[in-house]
């Protein structure tokens, strides 16, 4: 009995370290850019593309990480060049396109690699021994490295300069302007920062789902429900709505029933989109 | 805007009423024009979570079609395929098929797609003209005109099971499936044949179906309980995600898992290393040793080349459906419900699986438990003639 709390505990934090590093992306551009990229989900199909590509070509796996990085991260910049910039960043309108944007991705990737399931070998096989239970070690990797992500960020955005004009102009615009931050530059390289991390995401989950041009759909709900409950634009807020999300939903599985669970889910998001539709933790 | 929605539904009310009276009226007063061709609606999955089958489904329609008018038609006449998507809510592919019978003027219906979609199909083809479902699917549907080829619960598992006990170390079951009709039927009955061997189930876990779904929950509970055999009632993505969890909790080597639902394109998901100990039973794999099946595939090949699509139950189905009509048509030389029905029941008819016979308007077919070994599946028994328990008259 013991043995199964603490496996299934180590479950719920893998199952909020994963939602947050799906969600890091997708906060960003949203909560910065007050931009809603529907086609997120998108961006994450092609790094786990990126992926399978580079695991195919019998590279090691973790050349996928700048490949997909990279790959992302140019189309992000285009995205933004040819998308988002001439819709001047206005949320509705950019949400439409971004939507759009997800389907072209969805029927281009179906194009080149048909509709069929890929496969990626998790790149670490074997267990670990955590509190004396065997749990999947790259499981473990992906929470350590996941983690550390994470802090990095929330360091780096309190104390790096970059950060500094990032916050200014999210605060003030024509004020950041004036002082002299570049904030096209600024909007531009959040933009393809977001889509570059949701491609490094792919390539981190990639070994754990079923690798289809479809998968974005599926894998980015849970995000949405995580920035609709935490809150935008917060790196708090990305911990509270990751942490609740995820975790309401494991540990409810695993105490109740996987139904219960995305019933509940389901029900906490509407109460927060109807009551209190900035979330918990809204920047201010 | 108004205007049009009005427009479009009185001419659609209108269609639809002269329709109904062409379908309802005896055929000798319907038109002569469209007897040349003998016209078929088949519903596939262009697009929706099922859509990884449109090309084989499609590809195996047409050389169904091909065969059999290689031989001479249906009813001496050759046979046309009109192709509509399976793949969309069910009252959309309602009205494709109220479309394919008033405007496309199909004789017969086959459907490869979900039991959902084939209800909404029955309600509006109302046995007027055959209507030939040739999935997997979960049993005890008896409308009236309608035939079903595919593999029923009871034929997975009546035989399947006590097998799957030579290499298993007890006989302790664990269920997981997807929340909705096909699974929760199939863990009924199998629950049956559980009883029925001295097994016992220990728990059953059920997942929303459509959701993003993760099972480490129910796999860390499988890995303290230790059941002997897990039984899968899961589908596409999660069906992919469960075994992977699976193995990489590193389960695979001493639990075996059968599951009822597990074709070609999913074991490629699972991939290599997930797929130690996993089972699969249903009545067709691409890969049986059998001439028929080698003729069947060696034809698509010839066809489509290193493009053709990857063939597995749910596609081939469709394929079998024309063979059938043909031997039906053959005997009862007429399409109306009654001599179609009467000439149905007992008949025999050669299949890339083997041969099936229709009894109760349910097919008797091989069964084949198959392990998976890589990607690839290896049938460990073949299993003859399996009756469906169905009883339809």
């Amino acid at each position: 009995m013991e043995s199964l709390l603490i496996t299934q505990a180590i479950n719920a934090v893998y199952e909020i370290l994963i939602l947050a590093v799906l969600v890091l992306g997708l906060a960003v551009v949203m909560g910065l850019l007050n931009v809603l990229n529907i086609a997120h989900g998108e961006f994450v199909m092609l790094g786990a593309y990126c992926a399978y590509l580079v695991q195919k070509a019998g590279f090691p796996y973790l050349a996928a990480v700048p490949a997909a990085a990279i790959a992302c991260g140019a189309i992000g910049l285009v995205v933004e060049r040819f998308l988002i910039r001439p819709l001047r960043y206005d949320p509705f309108e950019t949400l439409l396109a971004t939507w759009g944007l997800g389907l072209l991705l969805r029927k281009l990737v179906e194009f080149g690699f048909g509709r069929g399931f890929r496969s990626v070998d998790i790149p670490v096989s074997g267990s670990i021994s955590v509190f004396g239970e065997a749990y999947p070690i790259y499981r473990i990797v992906l929470m350590v490295i996941s983690a550390a992500v994470l802090v990095l960020l929330f360091v780096w955005y309190a104390r790096a300069p970059t950060g500094a004009r990032i916050r200014a102009m999210v605060g003030n615009p024509v004020l950041a302007e004036a002082v002299g931050i570049k904030t096209r530059q600024l909007a531009r390289n959040t933009f393809a920062a977001g889509t570059a991390w949701a491609g490094v995401a792919g390539v981190m989950i990639a070994p754990l789902t079923p690798v289809e041009p479809f998968m974005g759909l599926t894998l980015i709900v849970n995000s949405f429900f995580a920035v609709v409950v935490g809150g935008m634009g917060t790196v708090t807020g990305l911990f509270a709505g990751a942490g609740i999300i995820g975790g309401l939903q494991s540990v409810l599985s695993a105490a109740v029933s996987p139904n219960t669970a995305y019933l509940a889910m389901l029900l906490l998001s509407i109460l927060f989109l109807w009551q209190r539709p900035r979330g918990l933790f809204p920047r201010s | 805007m108004l205007t049009s929605i009005k427009t479009s539904r009185r001419d659609l009310l209108r269609a639809a009423g002269v329709g109904a009276l062409a379908i309802g009226a005896p055929a000798i007063i319907r038109p002569a024009a469209a007897a040349d061709t003998l016209k078929i609606g088949v519903l596939v999955a262009d697009s929706g979570p099922a859509a990884l089958f449109g090309p084989a489904q499609r590809a195996a329609a047409e050389l169904g079609a091909a065969t059999v008018n290689a031989k001479g038609g249906i009813l001496g006449r050759q046979v046309e395929i009109v192709f509509a998507d399976a793949g969309v809510p069910p009252a959309e592919v309602a009205k494709s098929a109220v479309k394919l019978m008033l405007s496309d003027k199909v004789e017969m219906i086959f459907g490869s797609h979900d039991s959902a979609v084939r209800q909404g199909v029955e309600n509006v083809v109302k046995s007027k003209i055959p209507y030939v479902y040739t999935p997997v699917f979960e049993g005890d549907d008896c409308s009236p005109n309608v035939y079903f080829l595919g593999e029923v619960p009871e034929q997975e598992l009546q035989k399947t099971l006590p097998k799957l006990l030579e290499f298993t170390k007890d006989k302790t079951f664990y269920l997981v499936g997807d929340d909705y009709v096909w699974a929760r039927t199939t863990n009924e009955k199998a629950k049956k044949y559980i009883a029925q061997i001295g097994g016992s189930v220990v728990a059953e876990d059920y997942y929303p179906f459509g959701a993003p779904n993760r099972f480490e929950s129910t796999v860390t509970r499988i890995k303290s309980m230790k059941p002997a055999i897990v039984l899968q009632t899961l589908v596409g993505g999660d069906n992919v995600n469960f075994n992977r969890t699976f193995a990489d909790f590193n389960l695979s080597d001493d639990i075996v898992r059968l599951s009822c639902l597990l074709e070609e394109n999913t074991l490629m998901g699972i991939g290599k290393d997930a797929s130690k100990n996993l089972y699969s039973s249903l009545g067709y794999f691409a890969d049986i040793d059998a001439p028929q099946n080698k003729a069947f595939i060696g034809e698509l090949n010839k066809k489509y080349g290193d493009k053709a699509p990857q063939q597995c139950t749910i596609s081939k189905g469709l394929y079998d459906a024309f063979v059938f009509s043909a031997a039906v048509t053959a005997k009862s030389q007429s399409l109306a419900a009654k001599e179609f029905a009467a000439a149905a029941e007992g008949i025999s008819f050669d299949t890339p699986s083997g041969p099936m016979t229709m009894k109760n308007r349910h097919t008797i077919k091989n069964i084949f438990l198959s392990r998976c070994d890589g990607t690839k599946f290896t049938v460990v028994d073949t299993f003859t003639a399996v009756p469906t328990q169905q009883a339809c008259t």
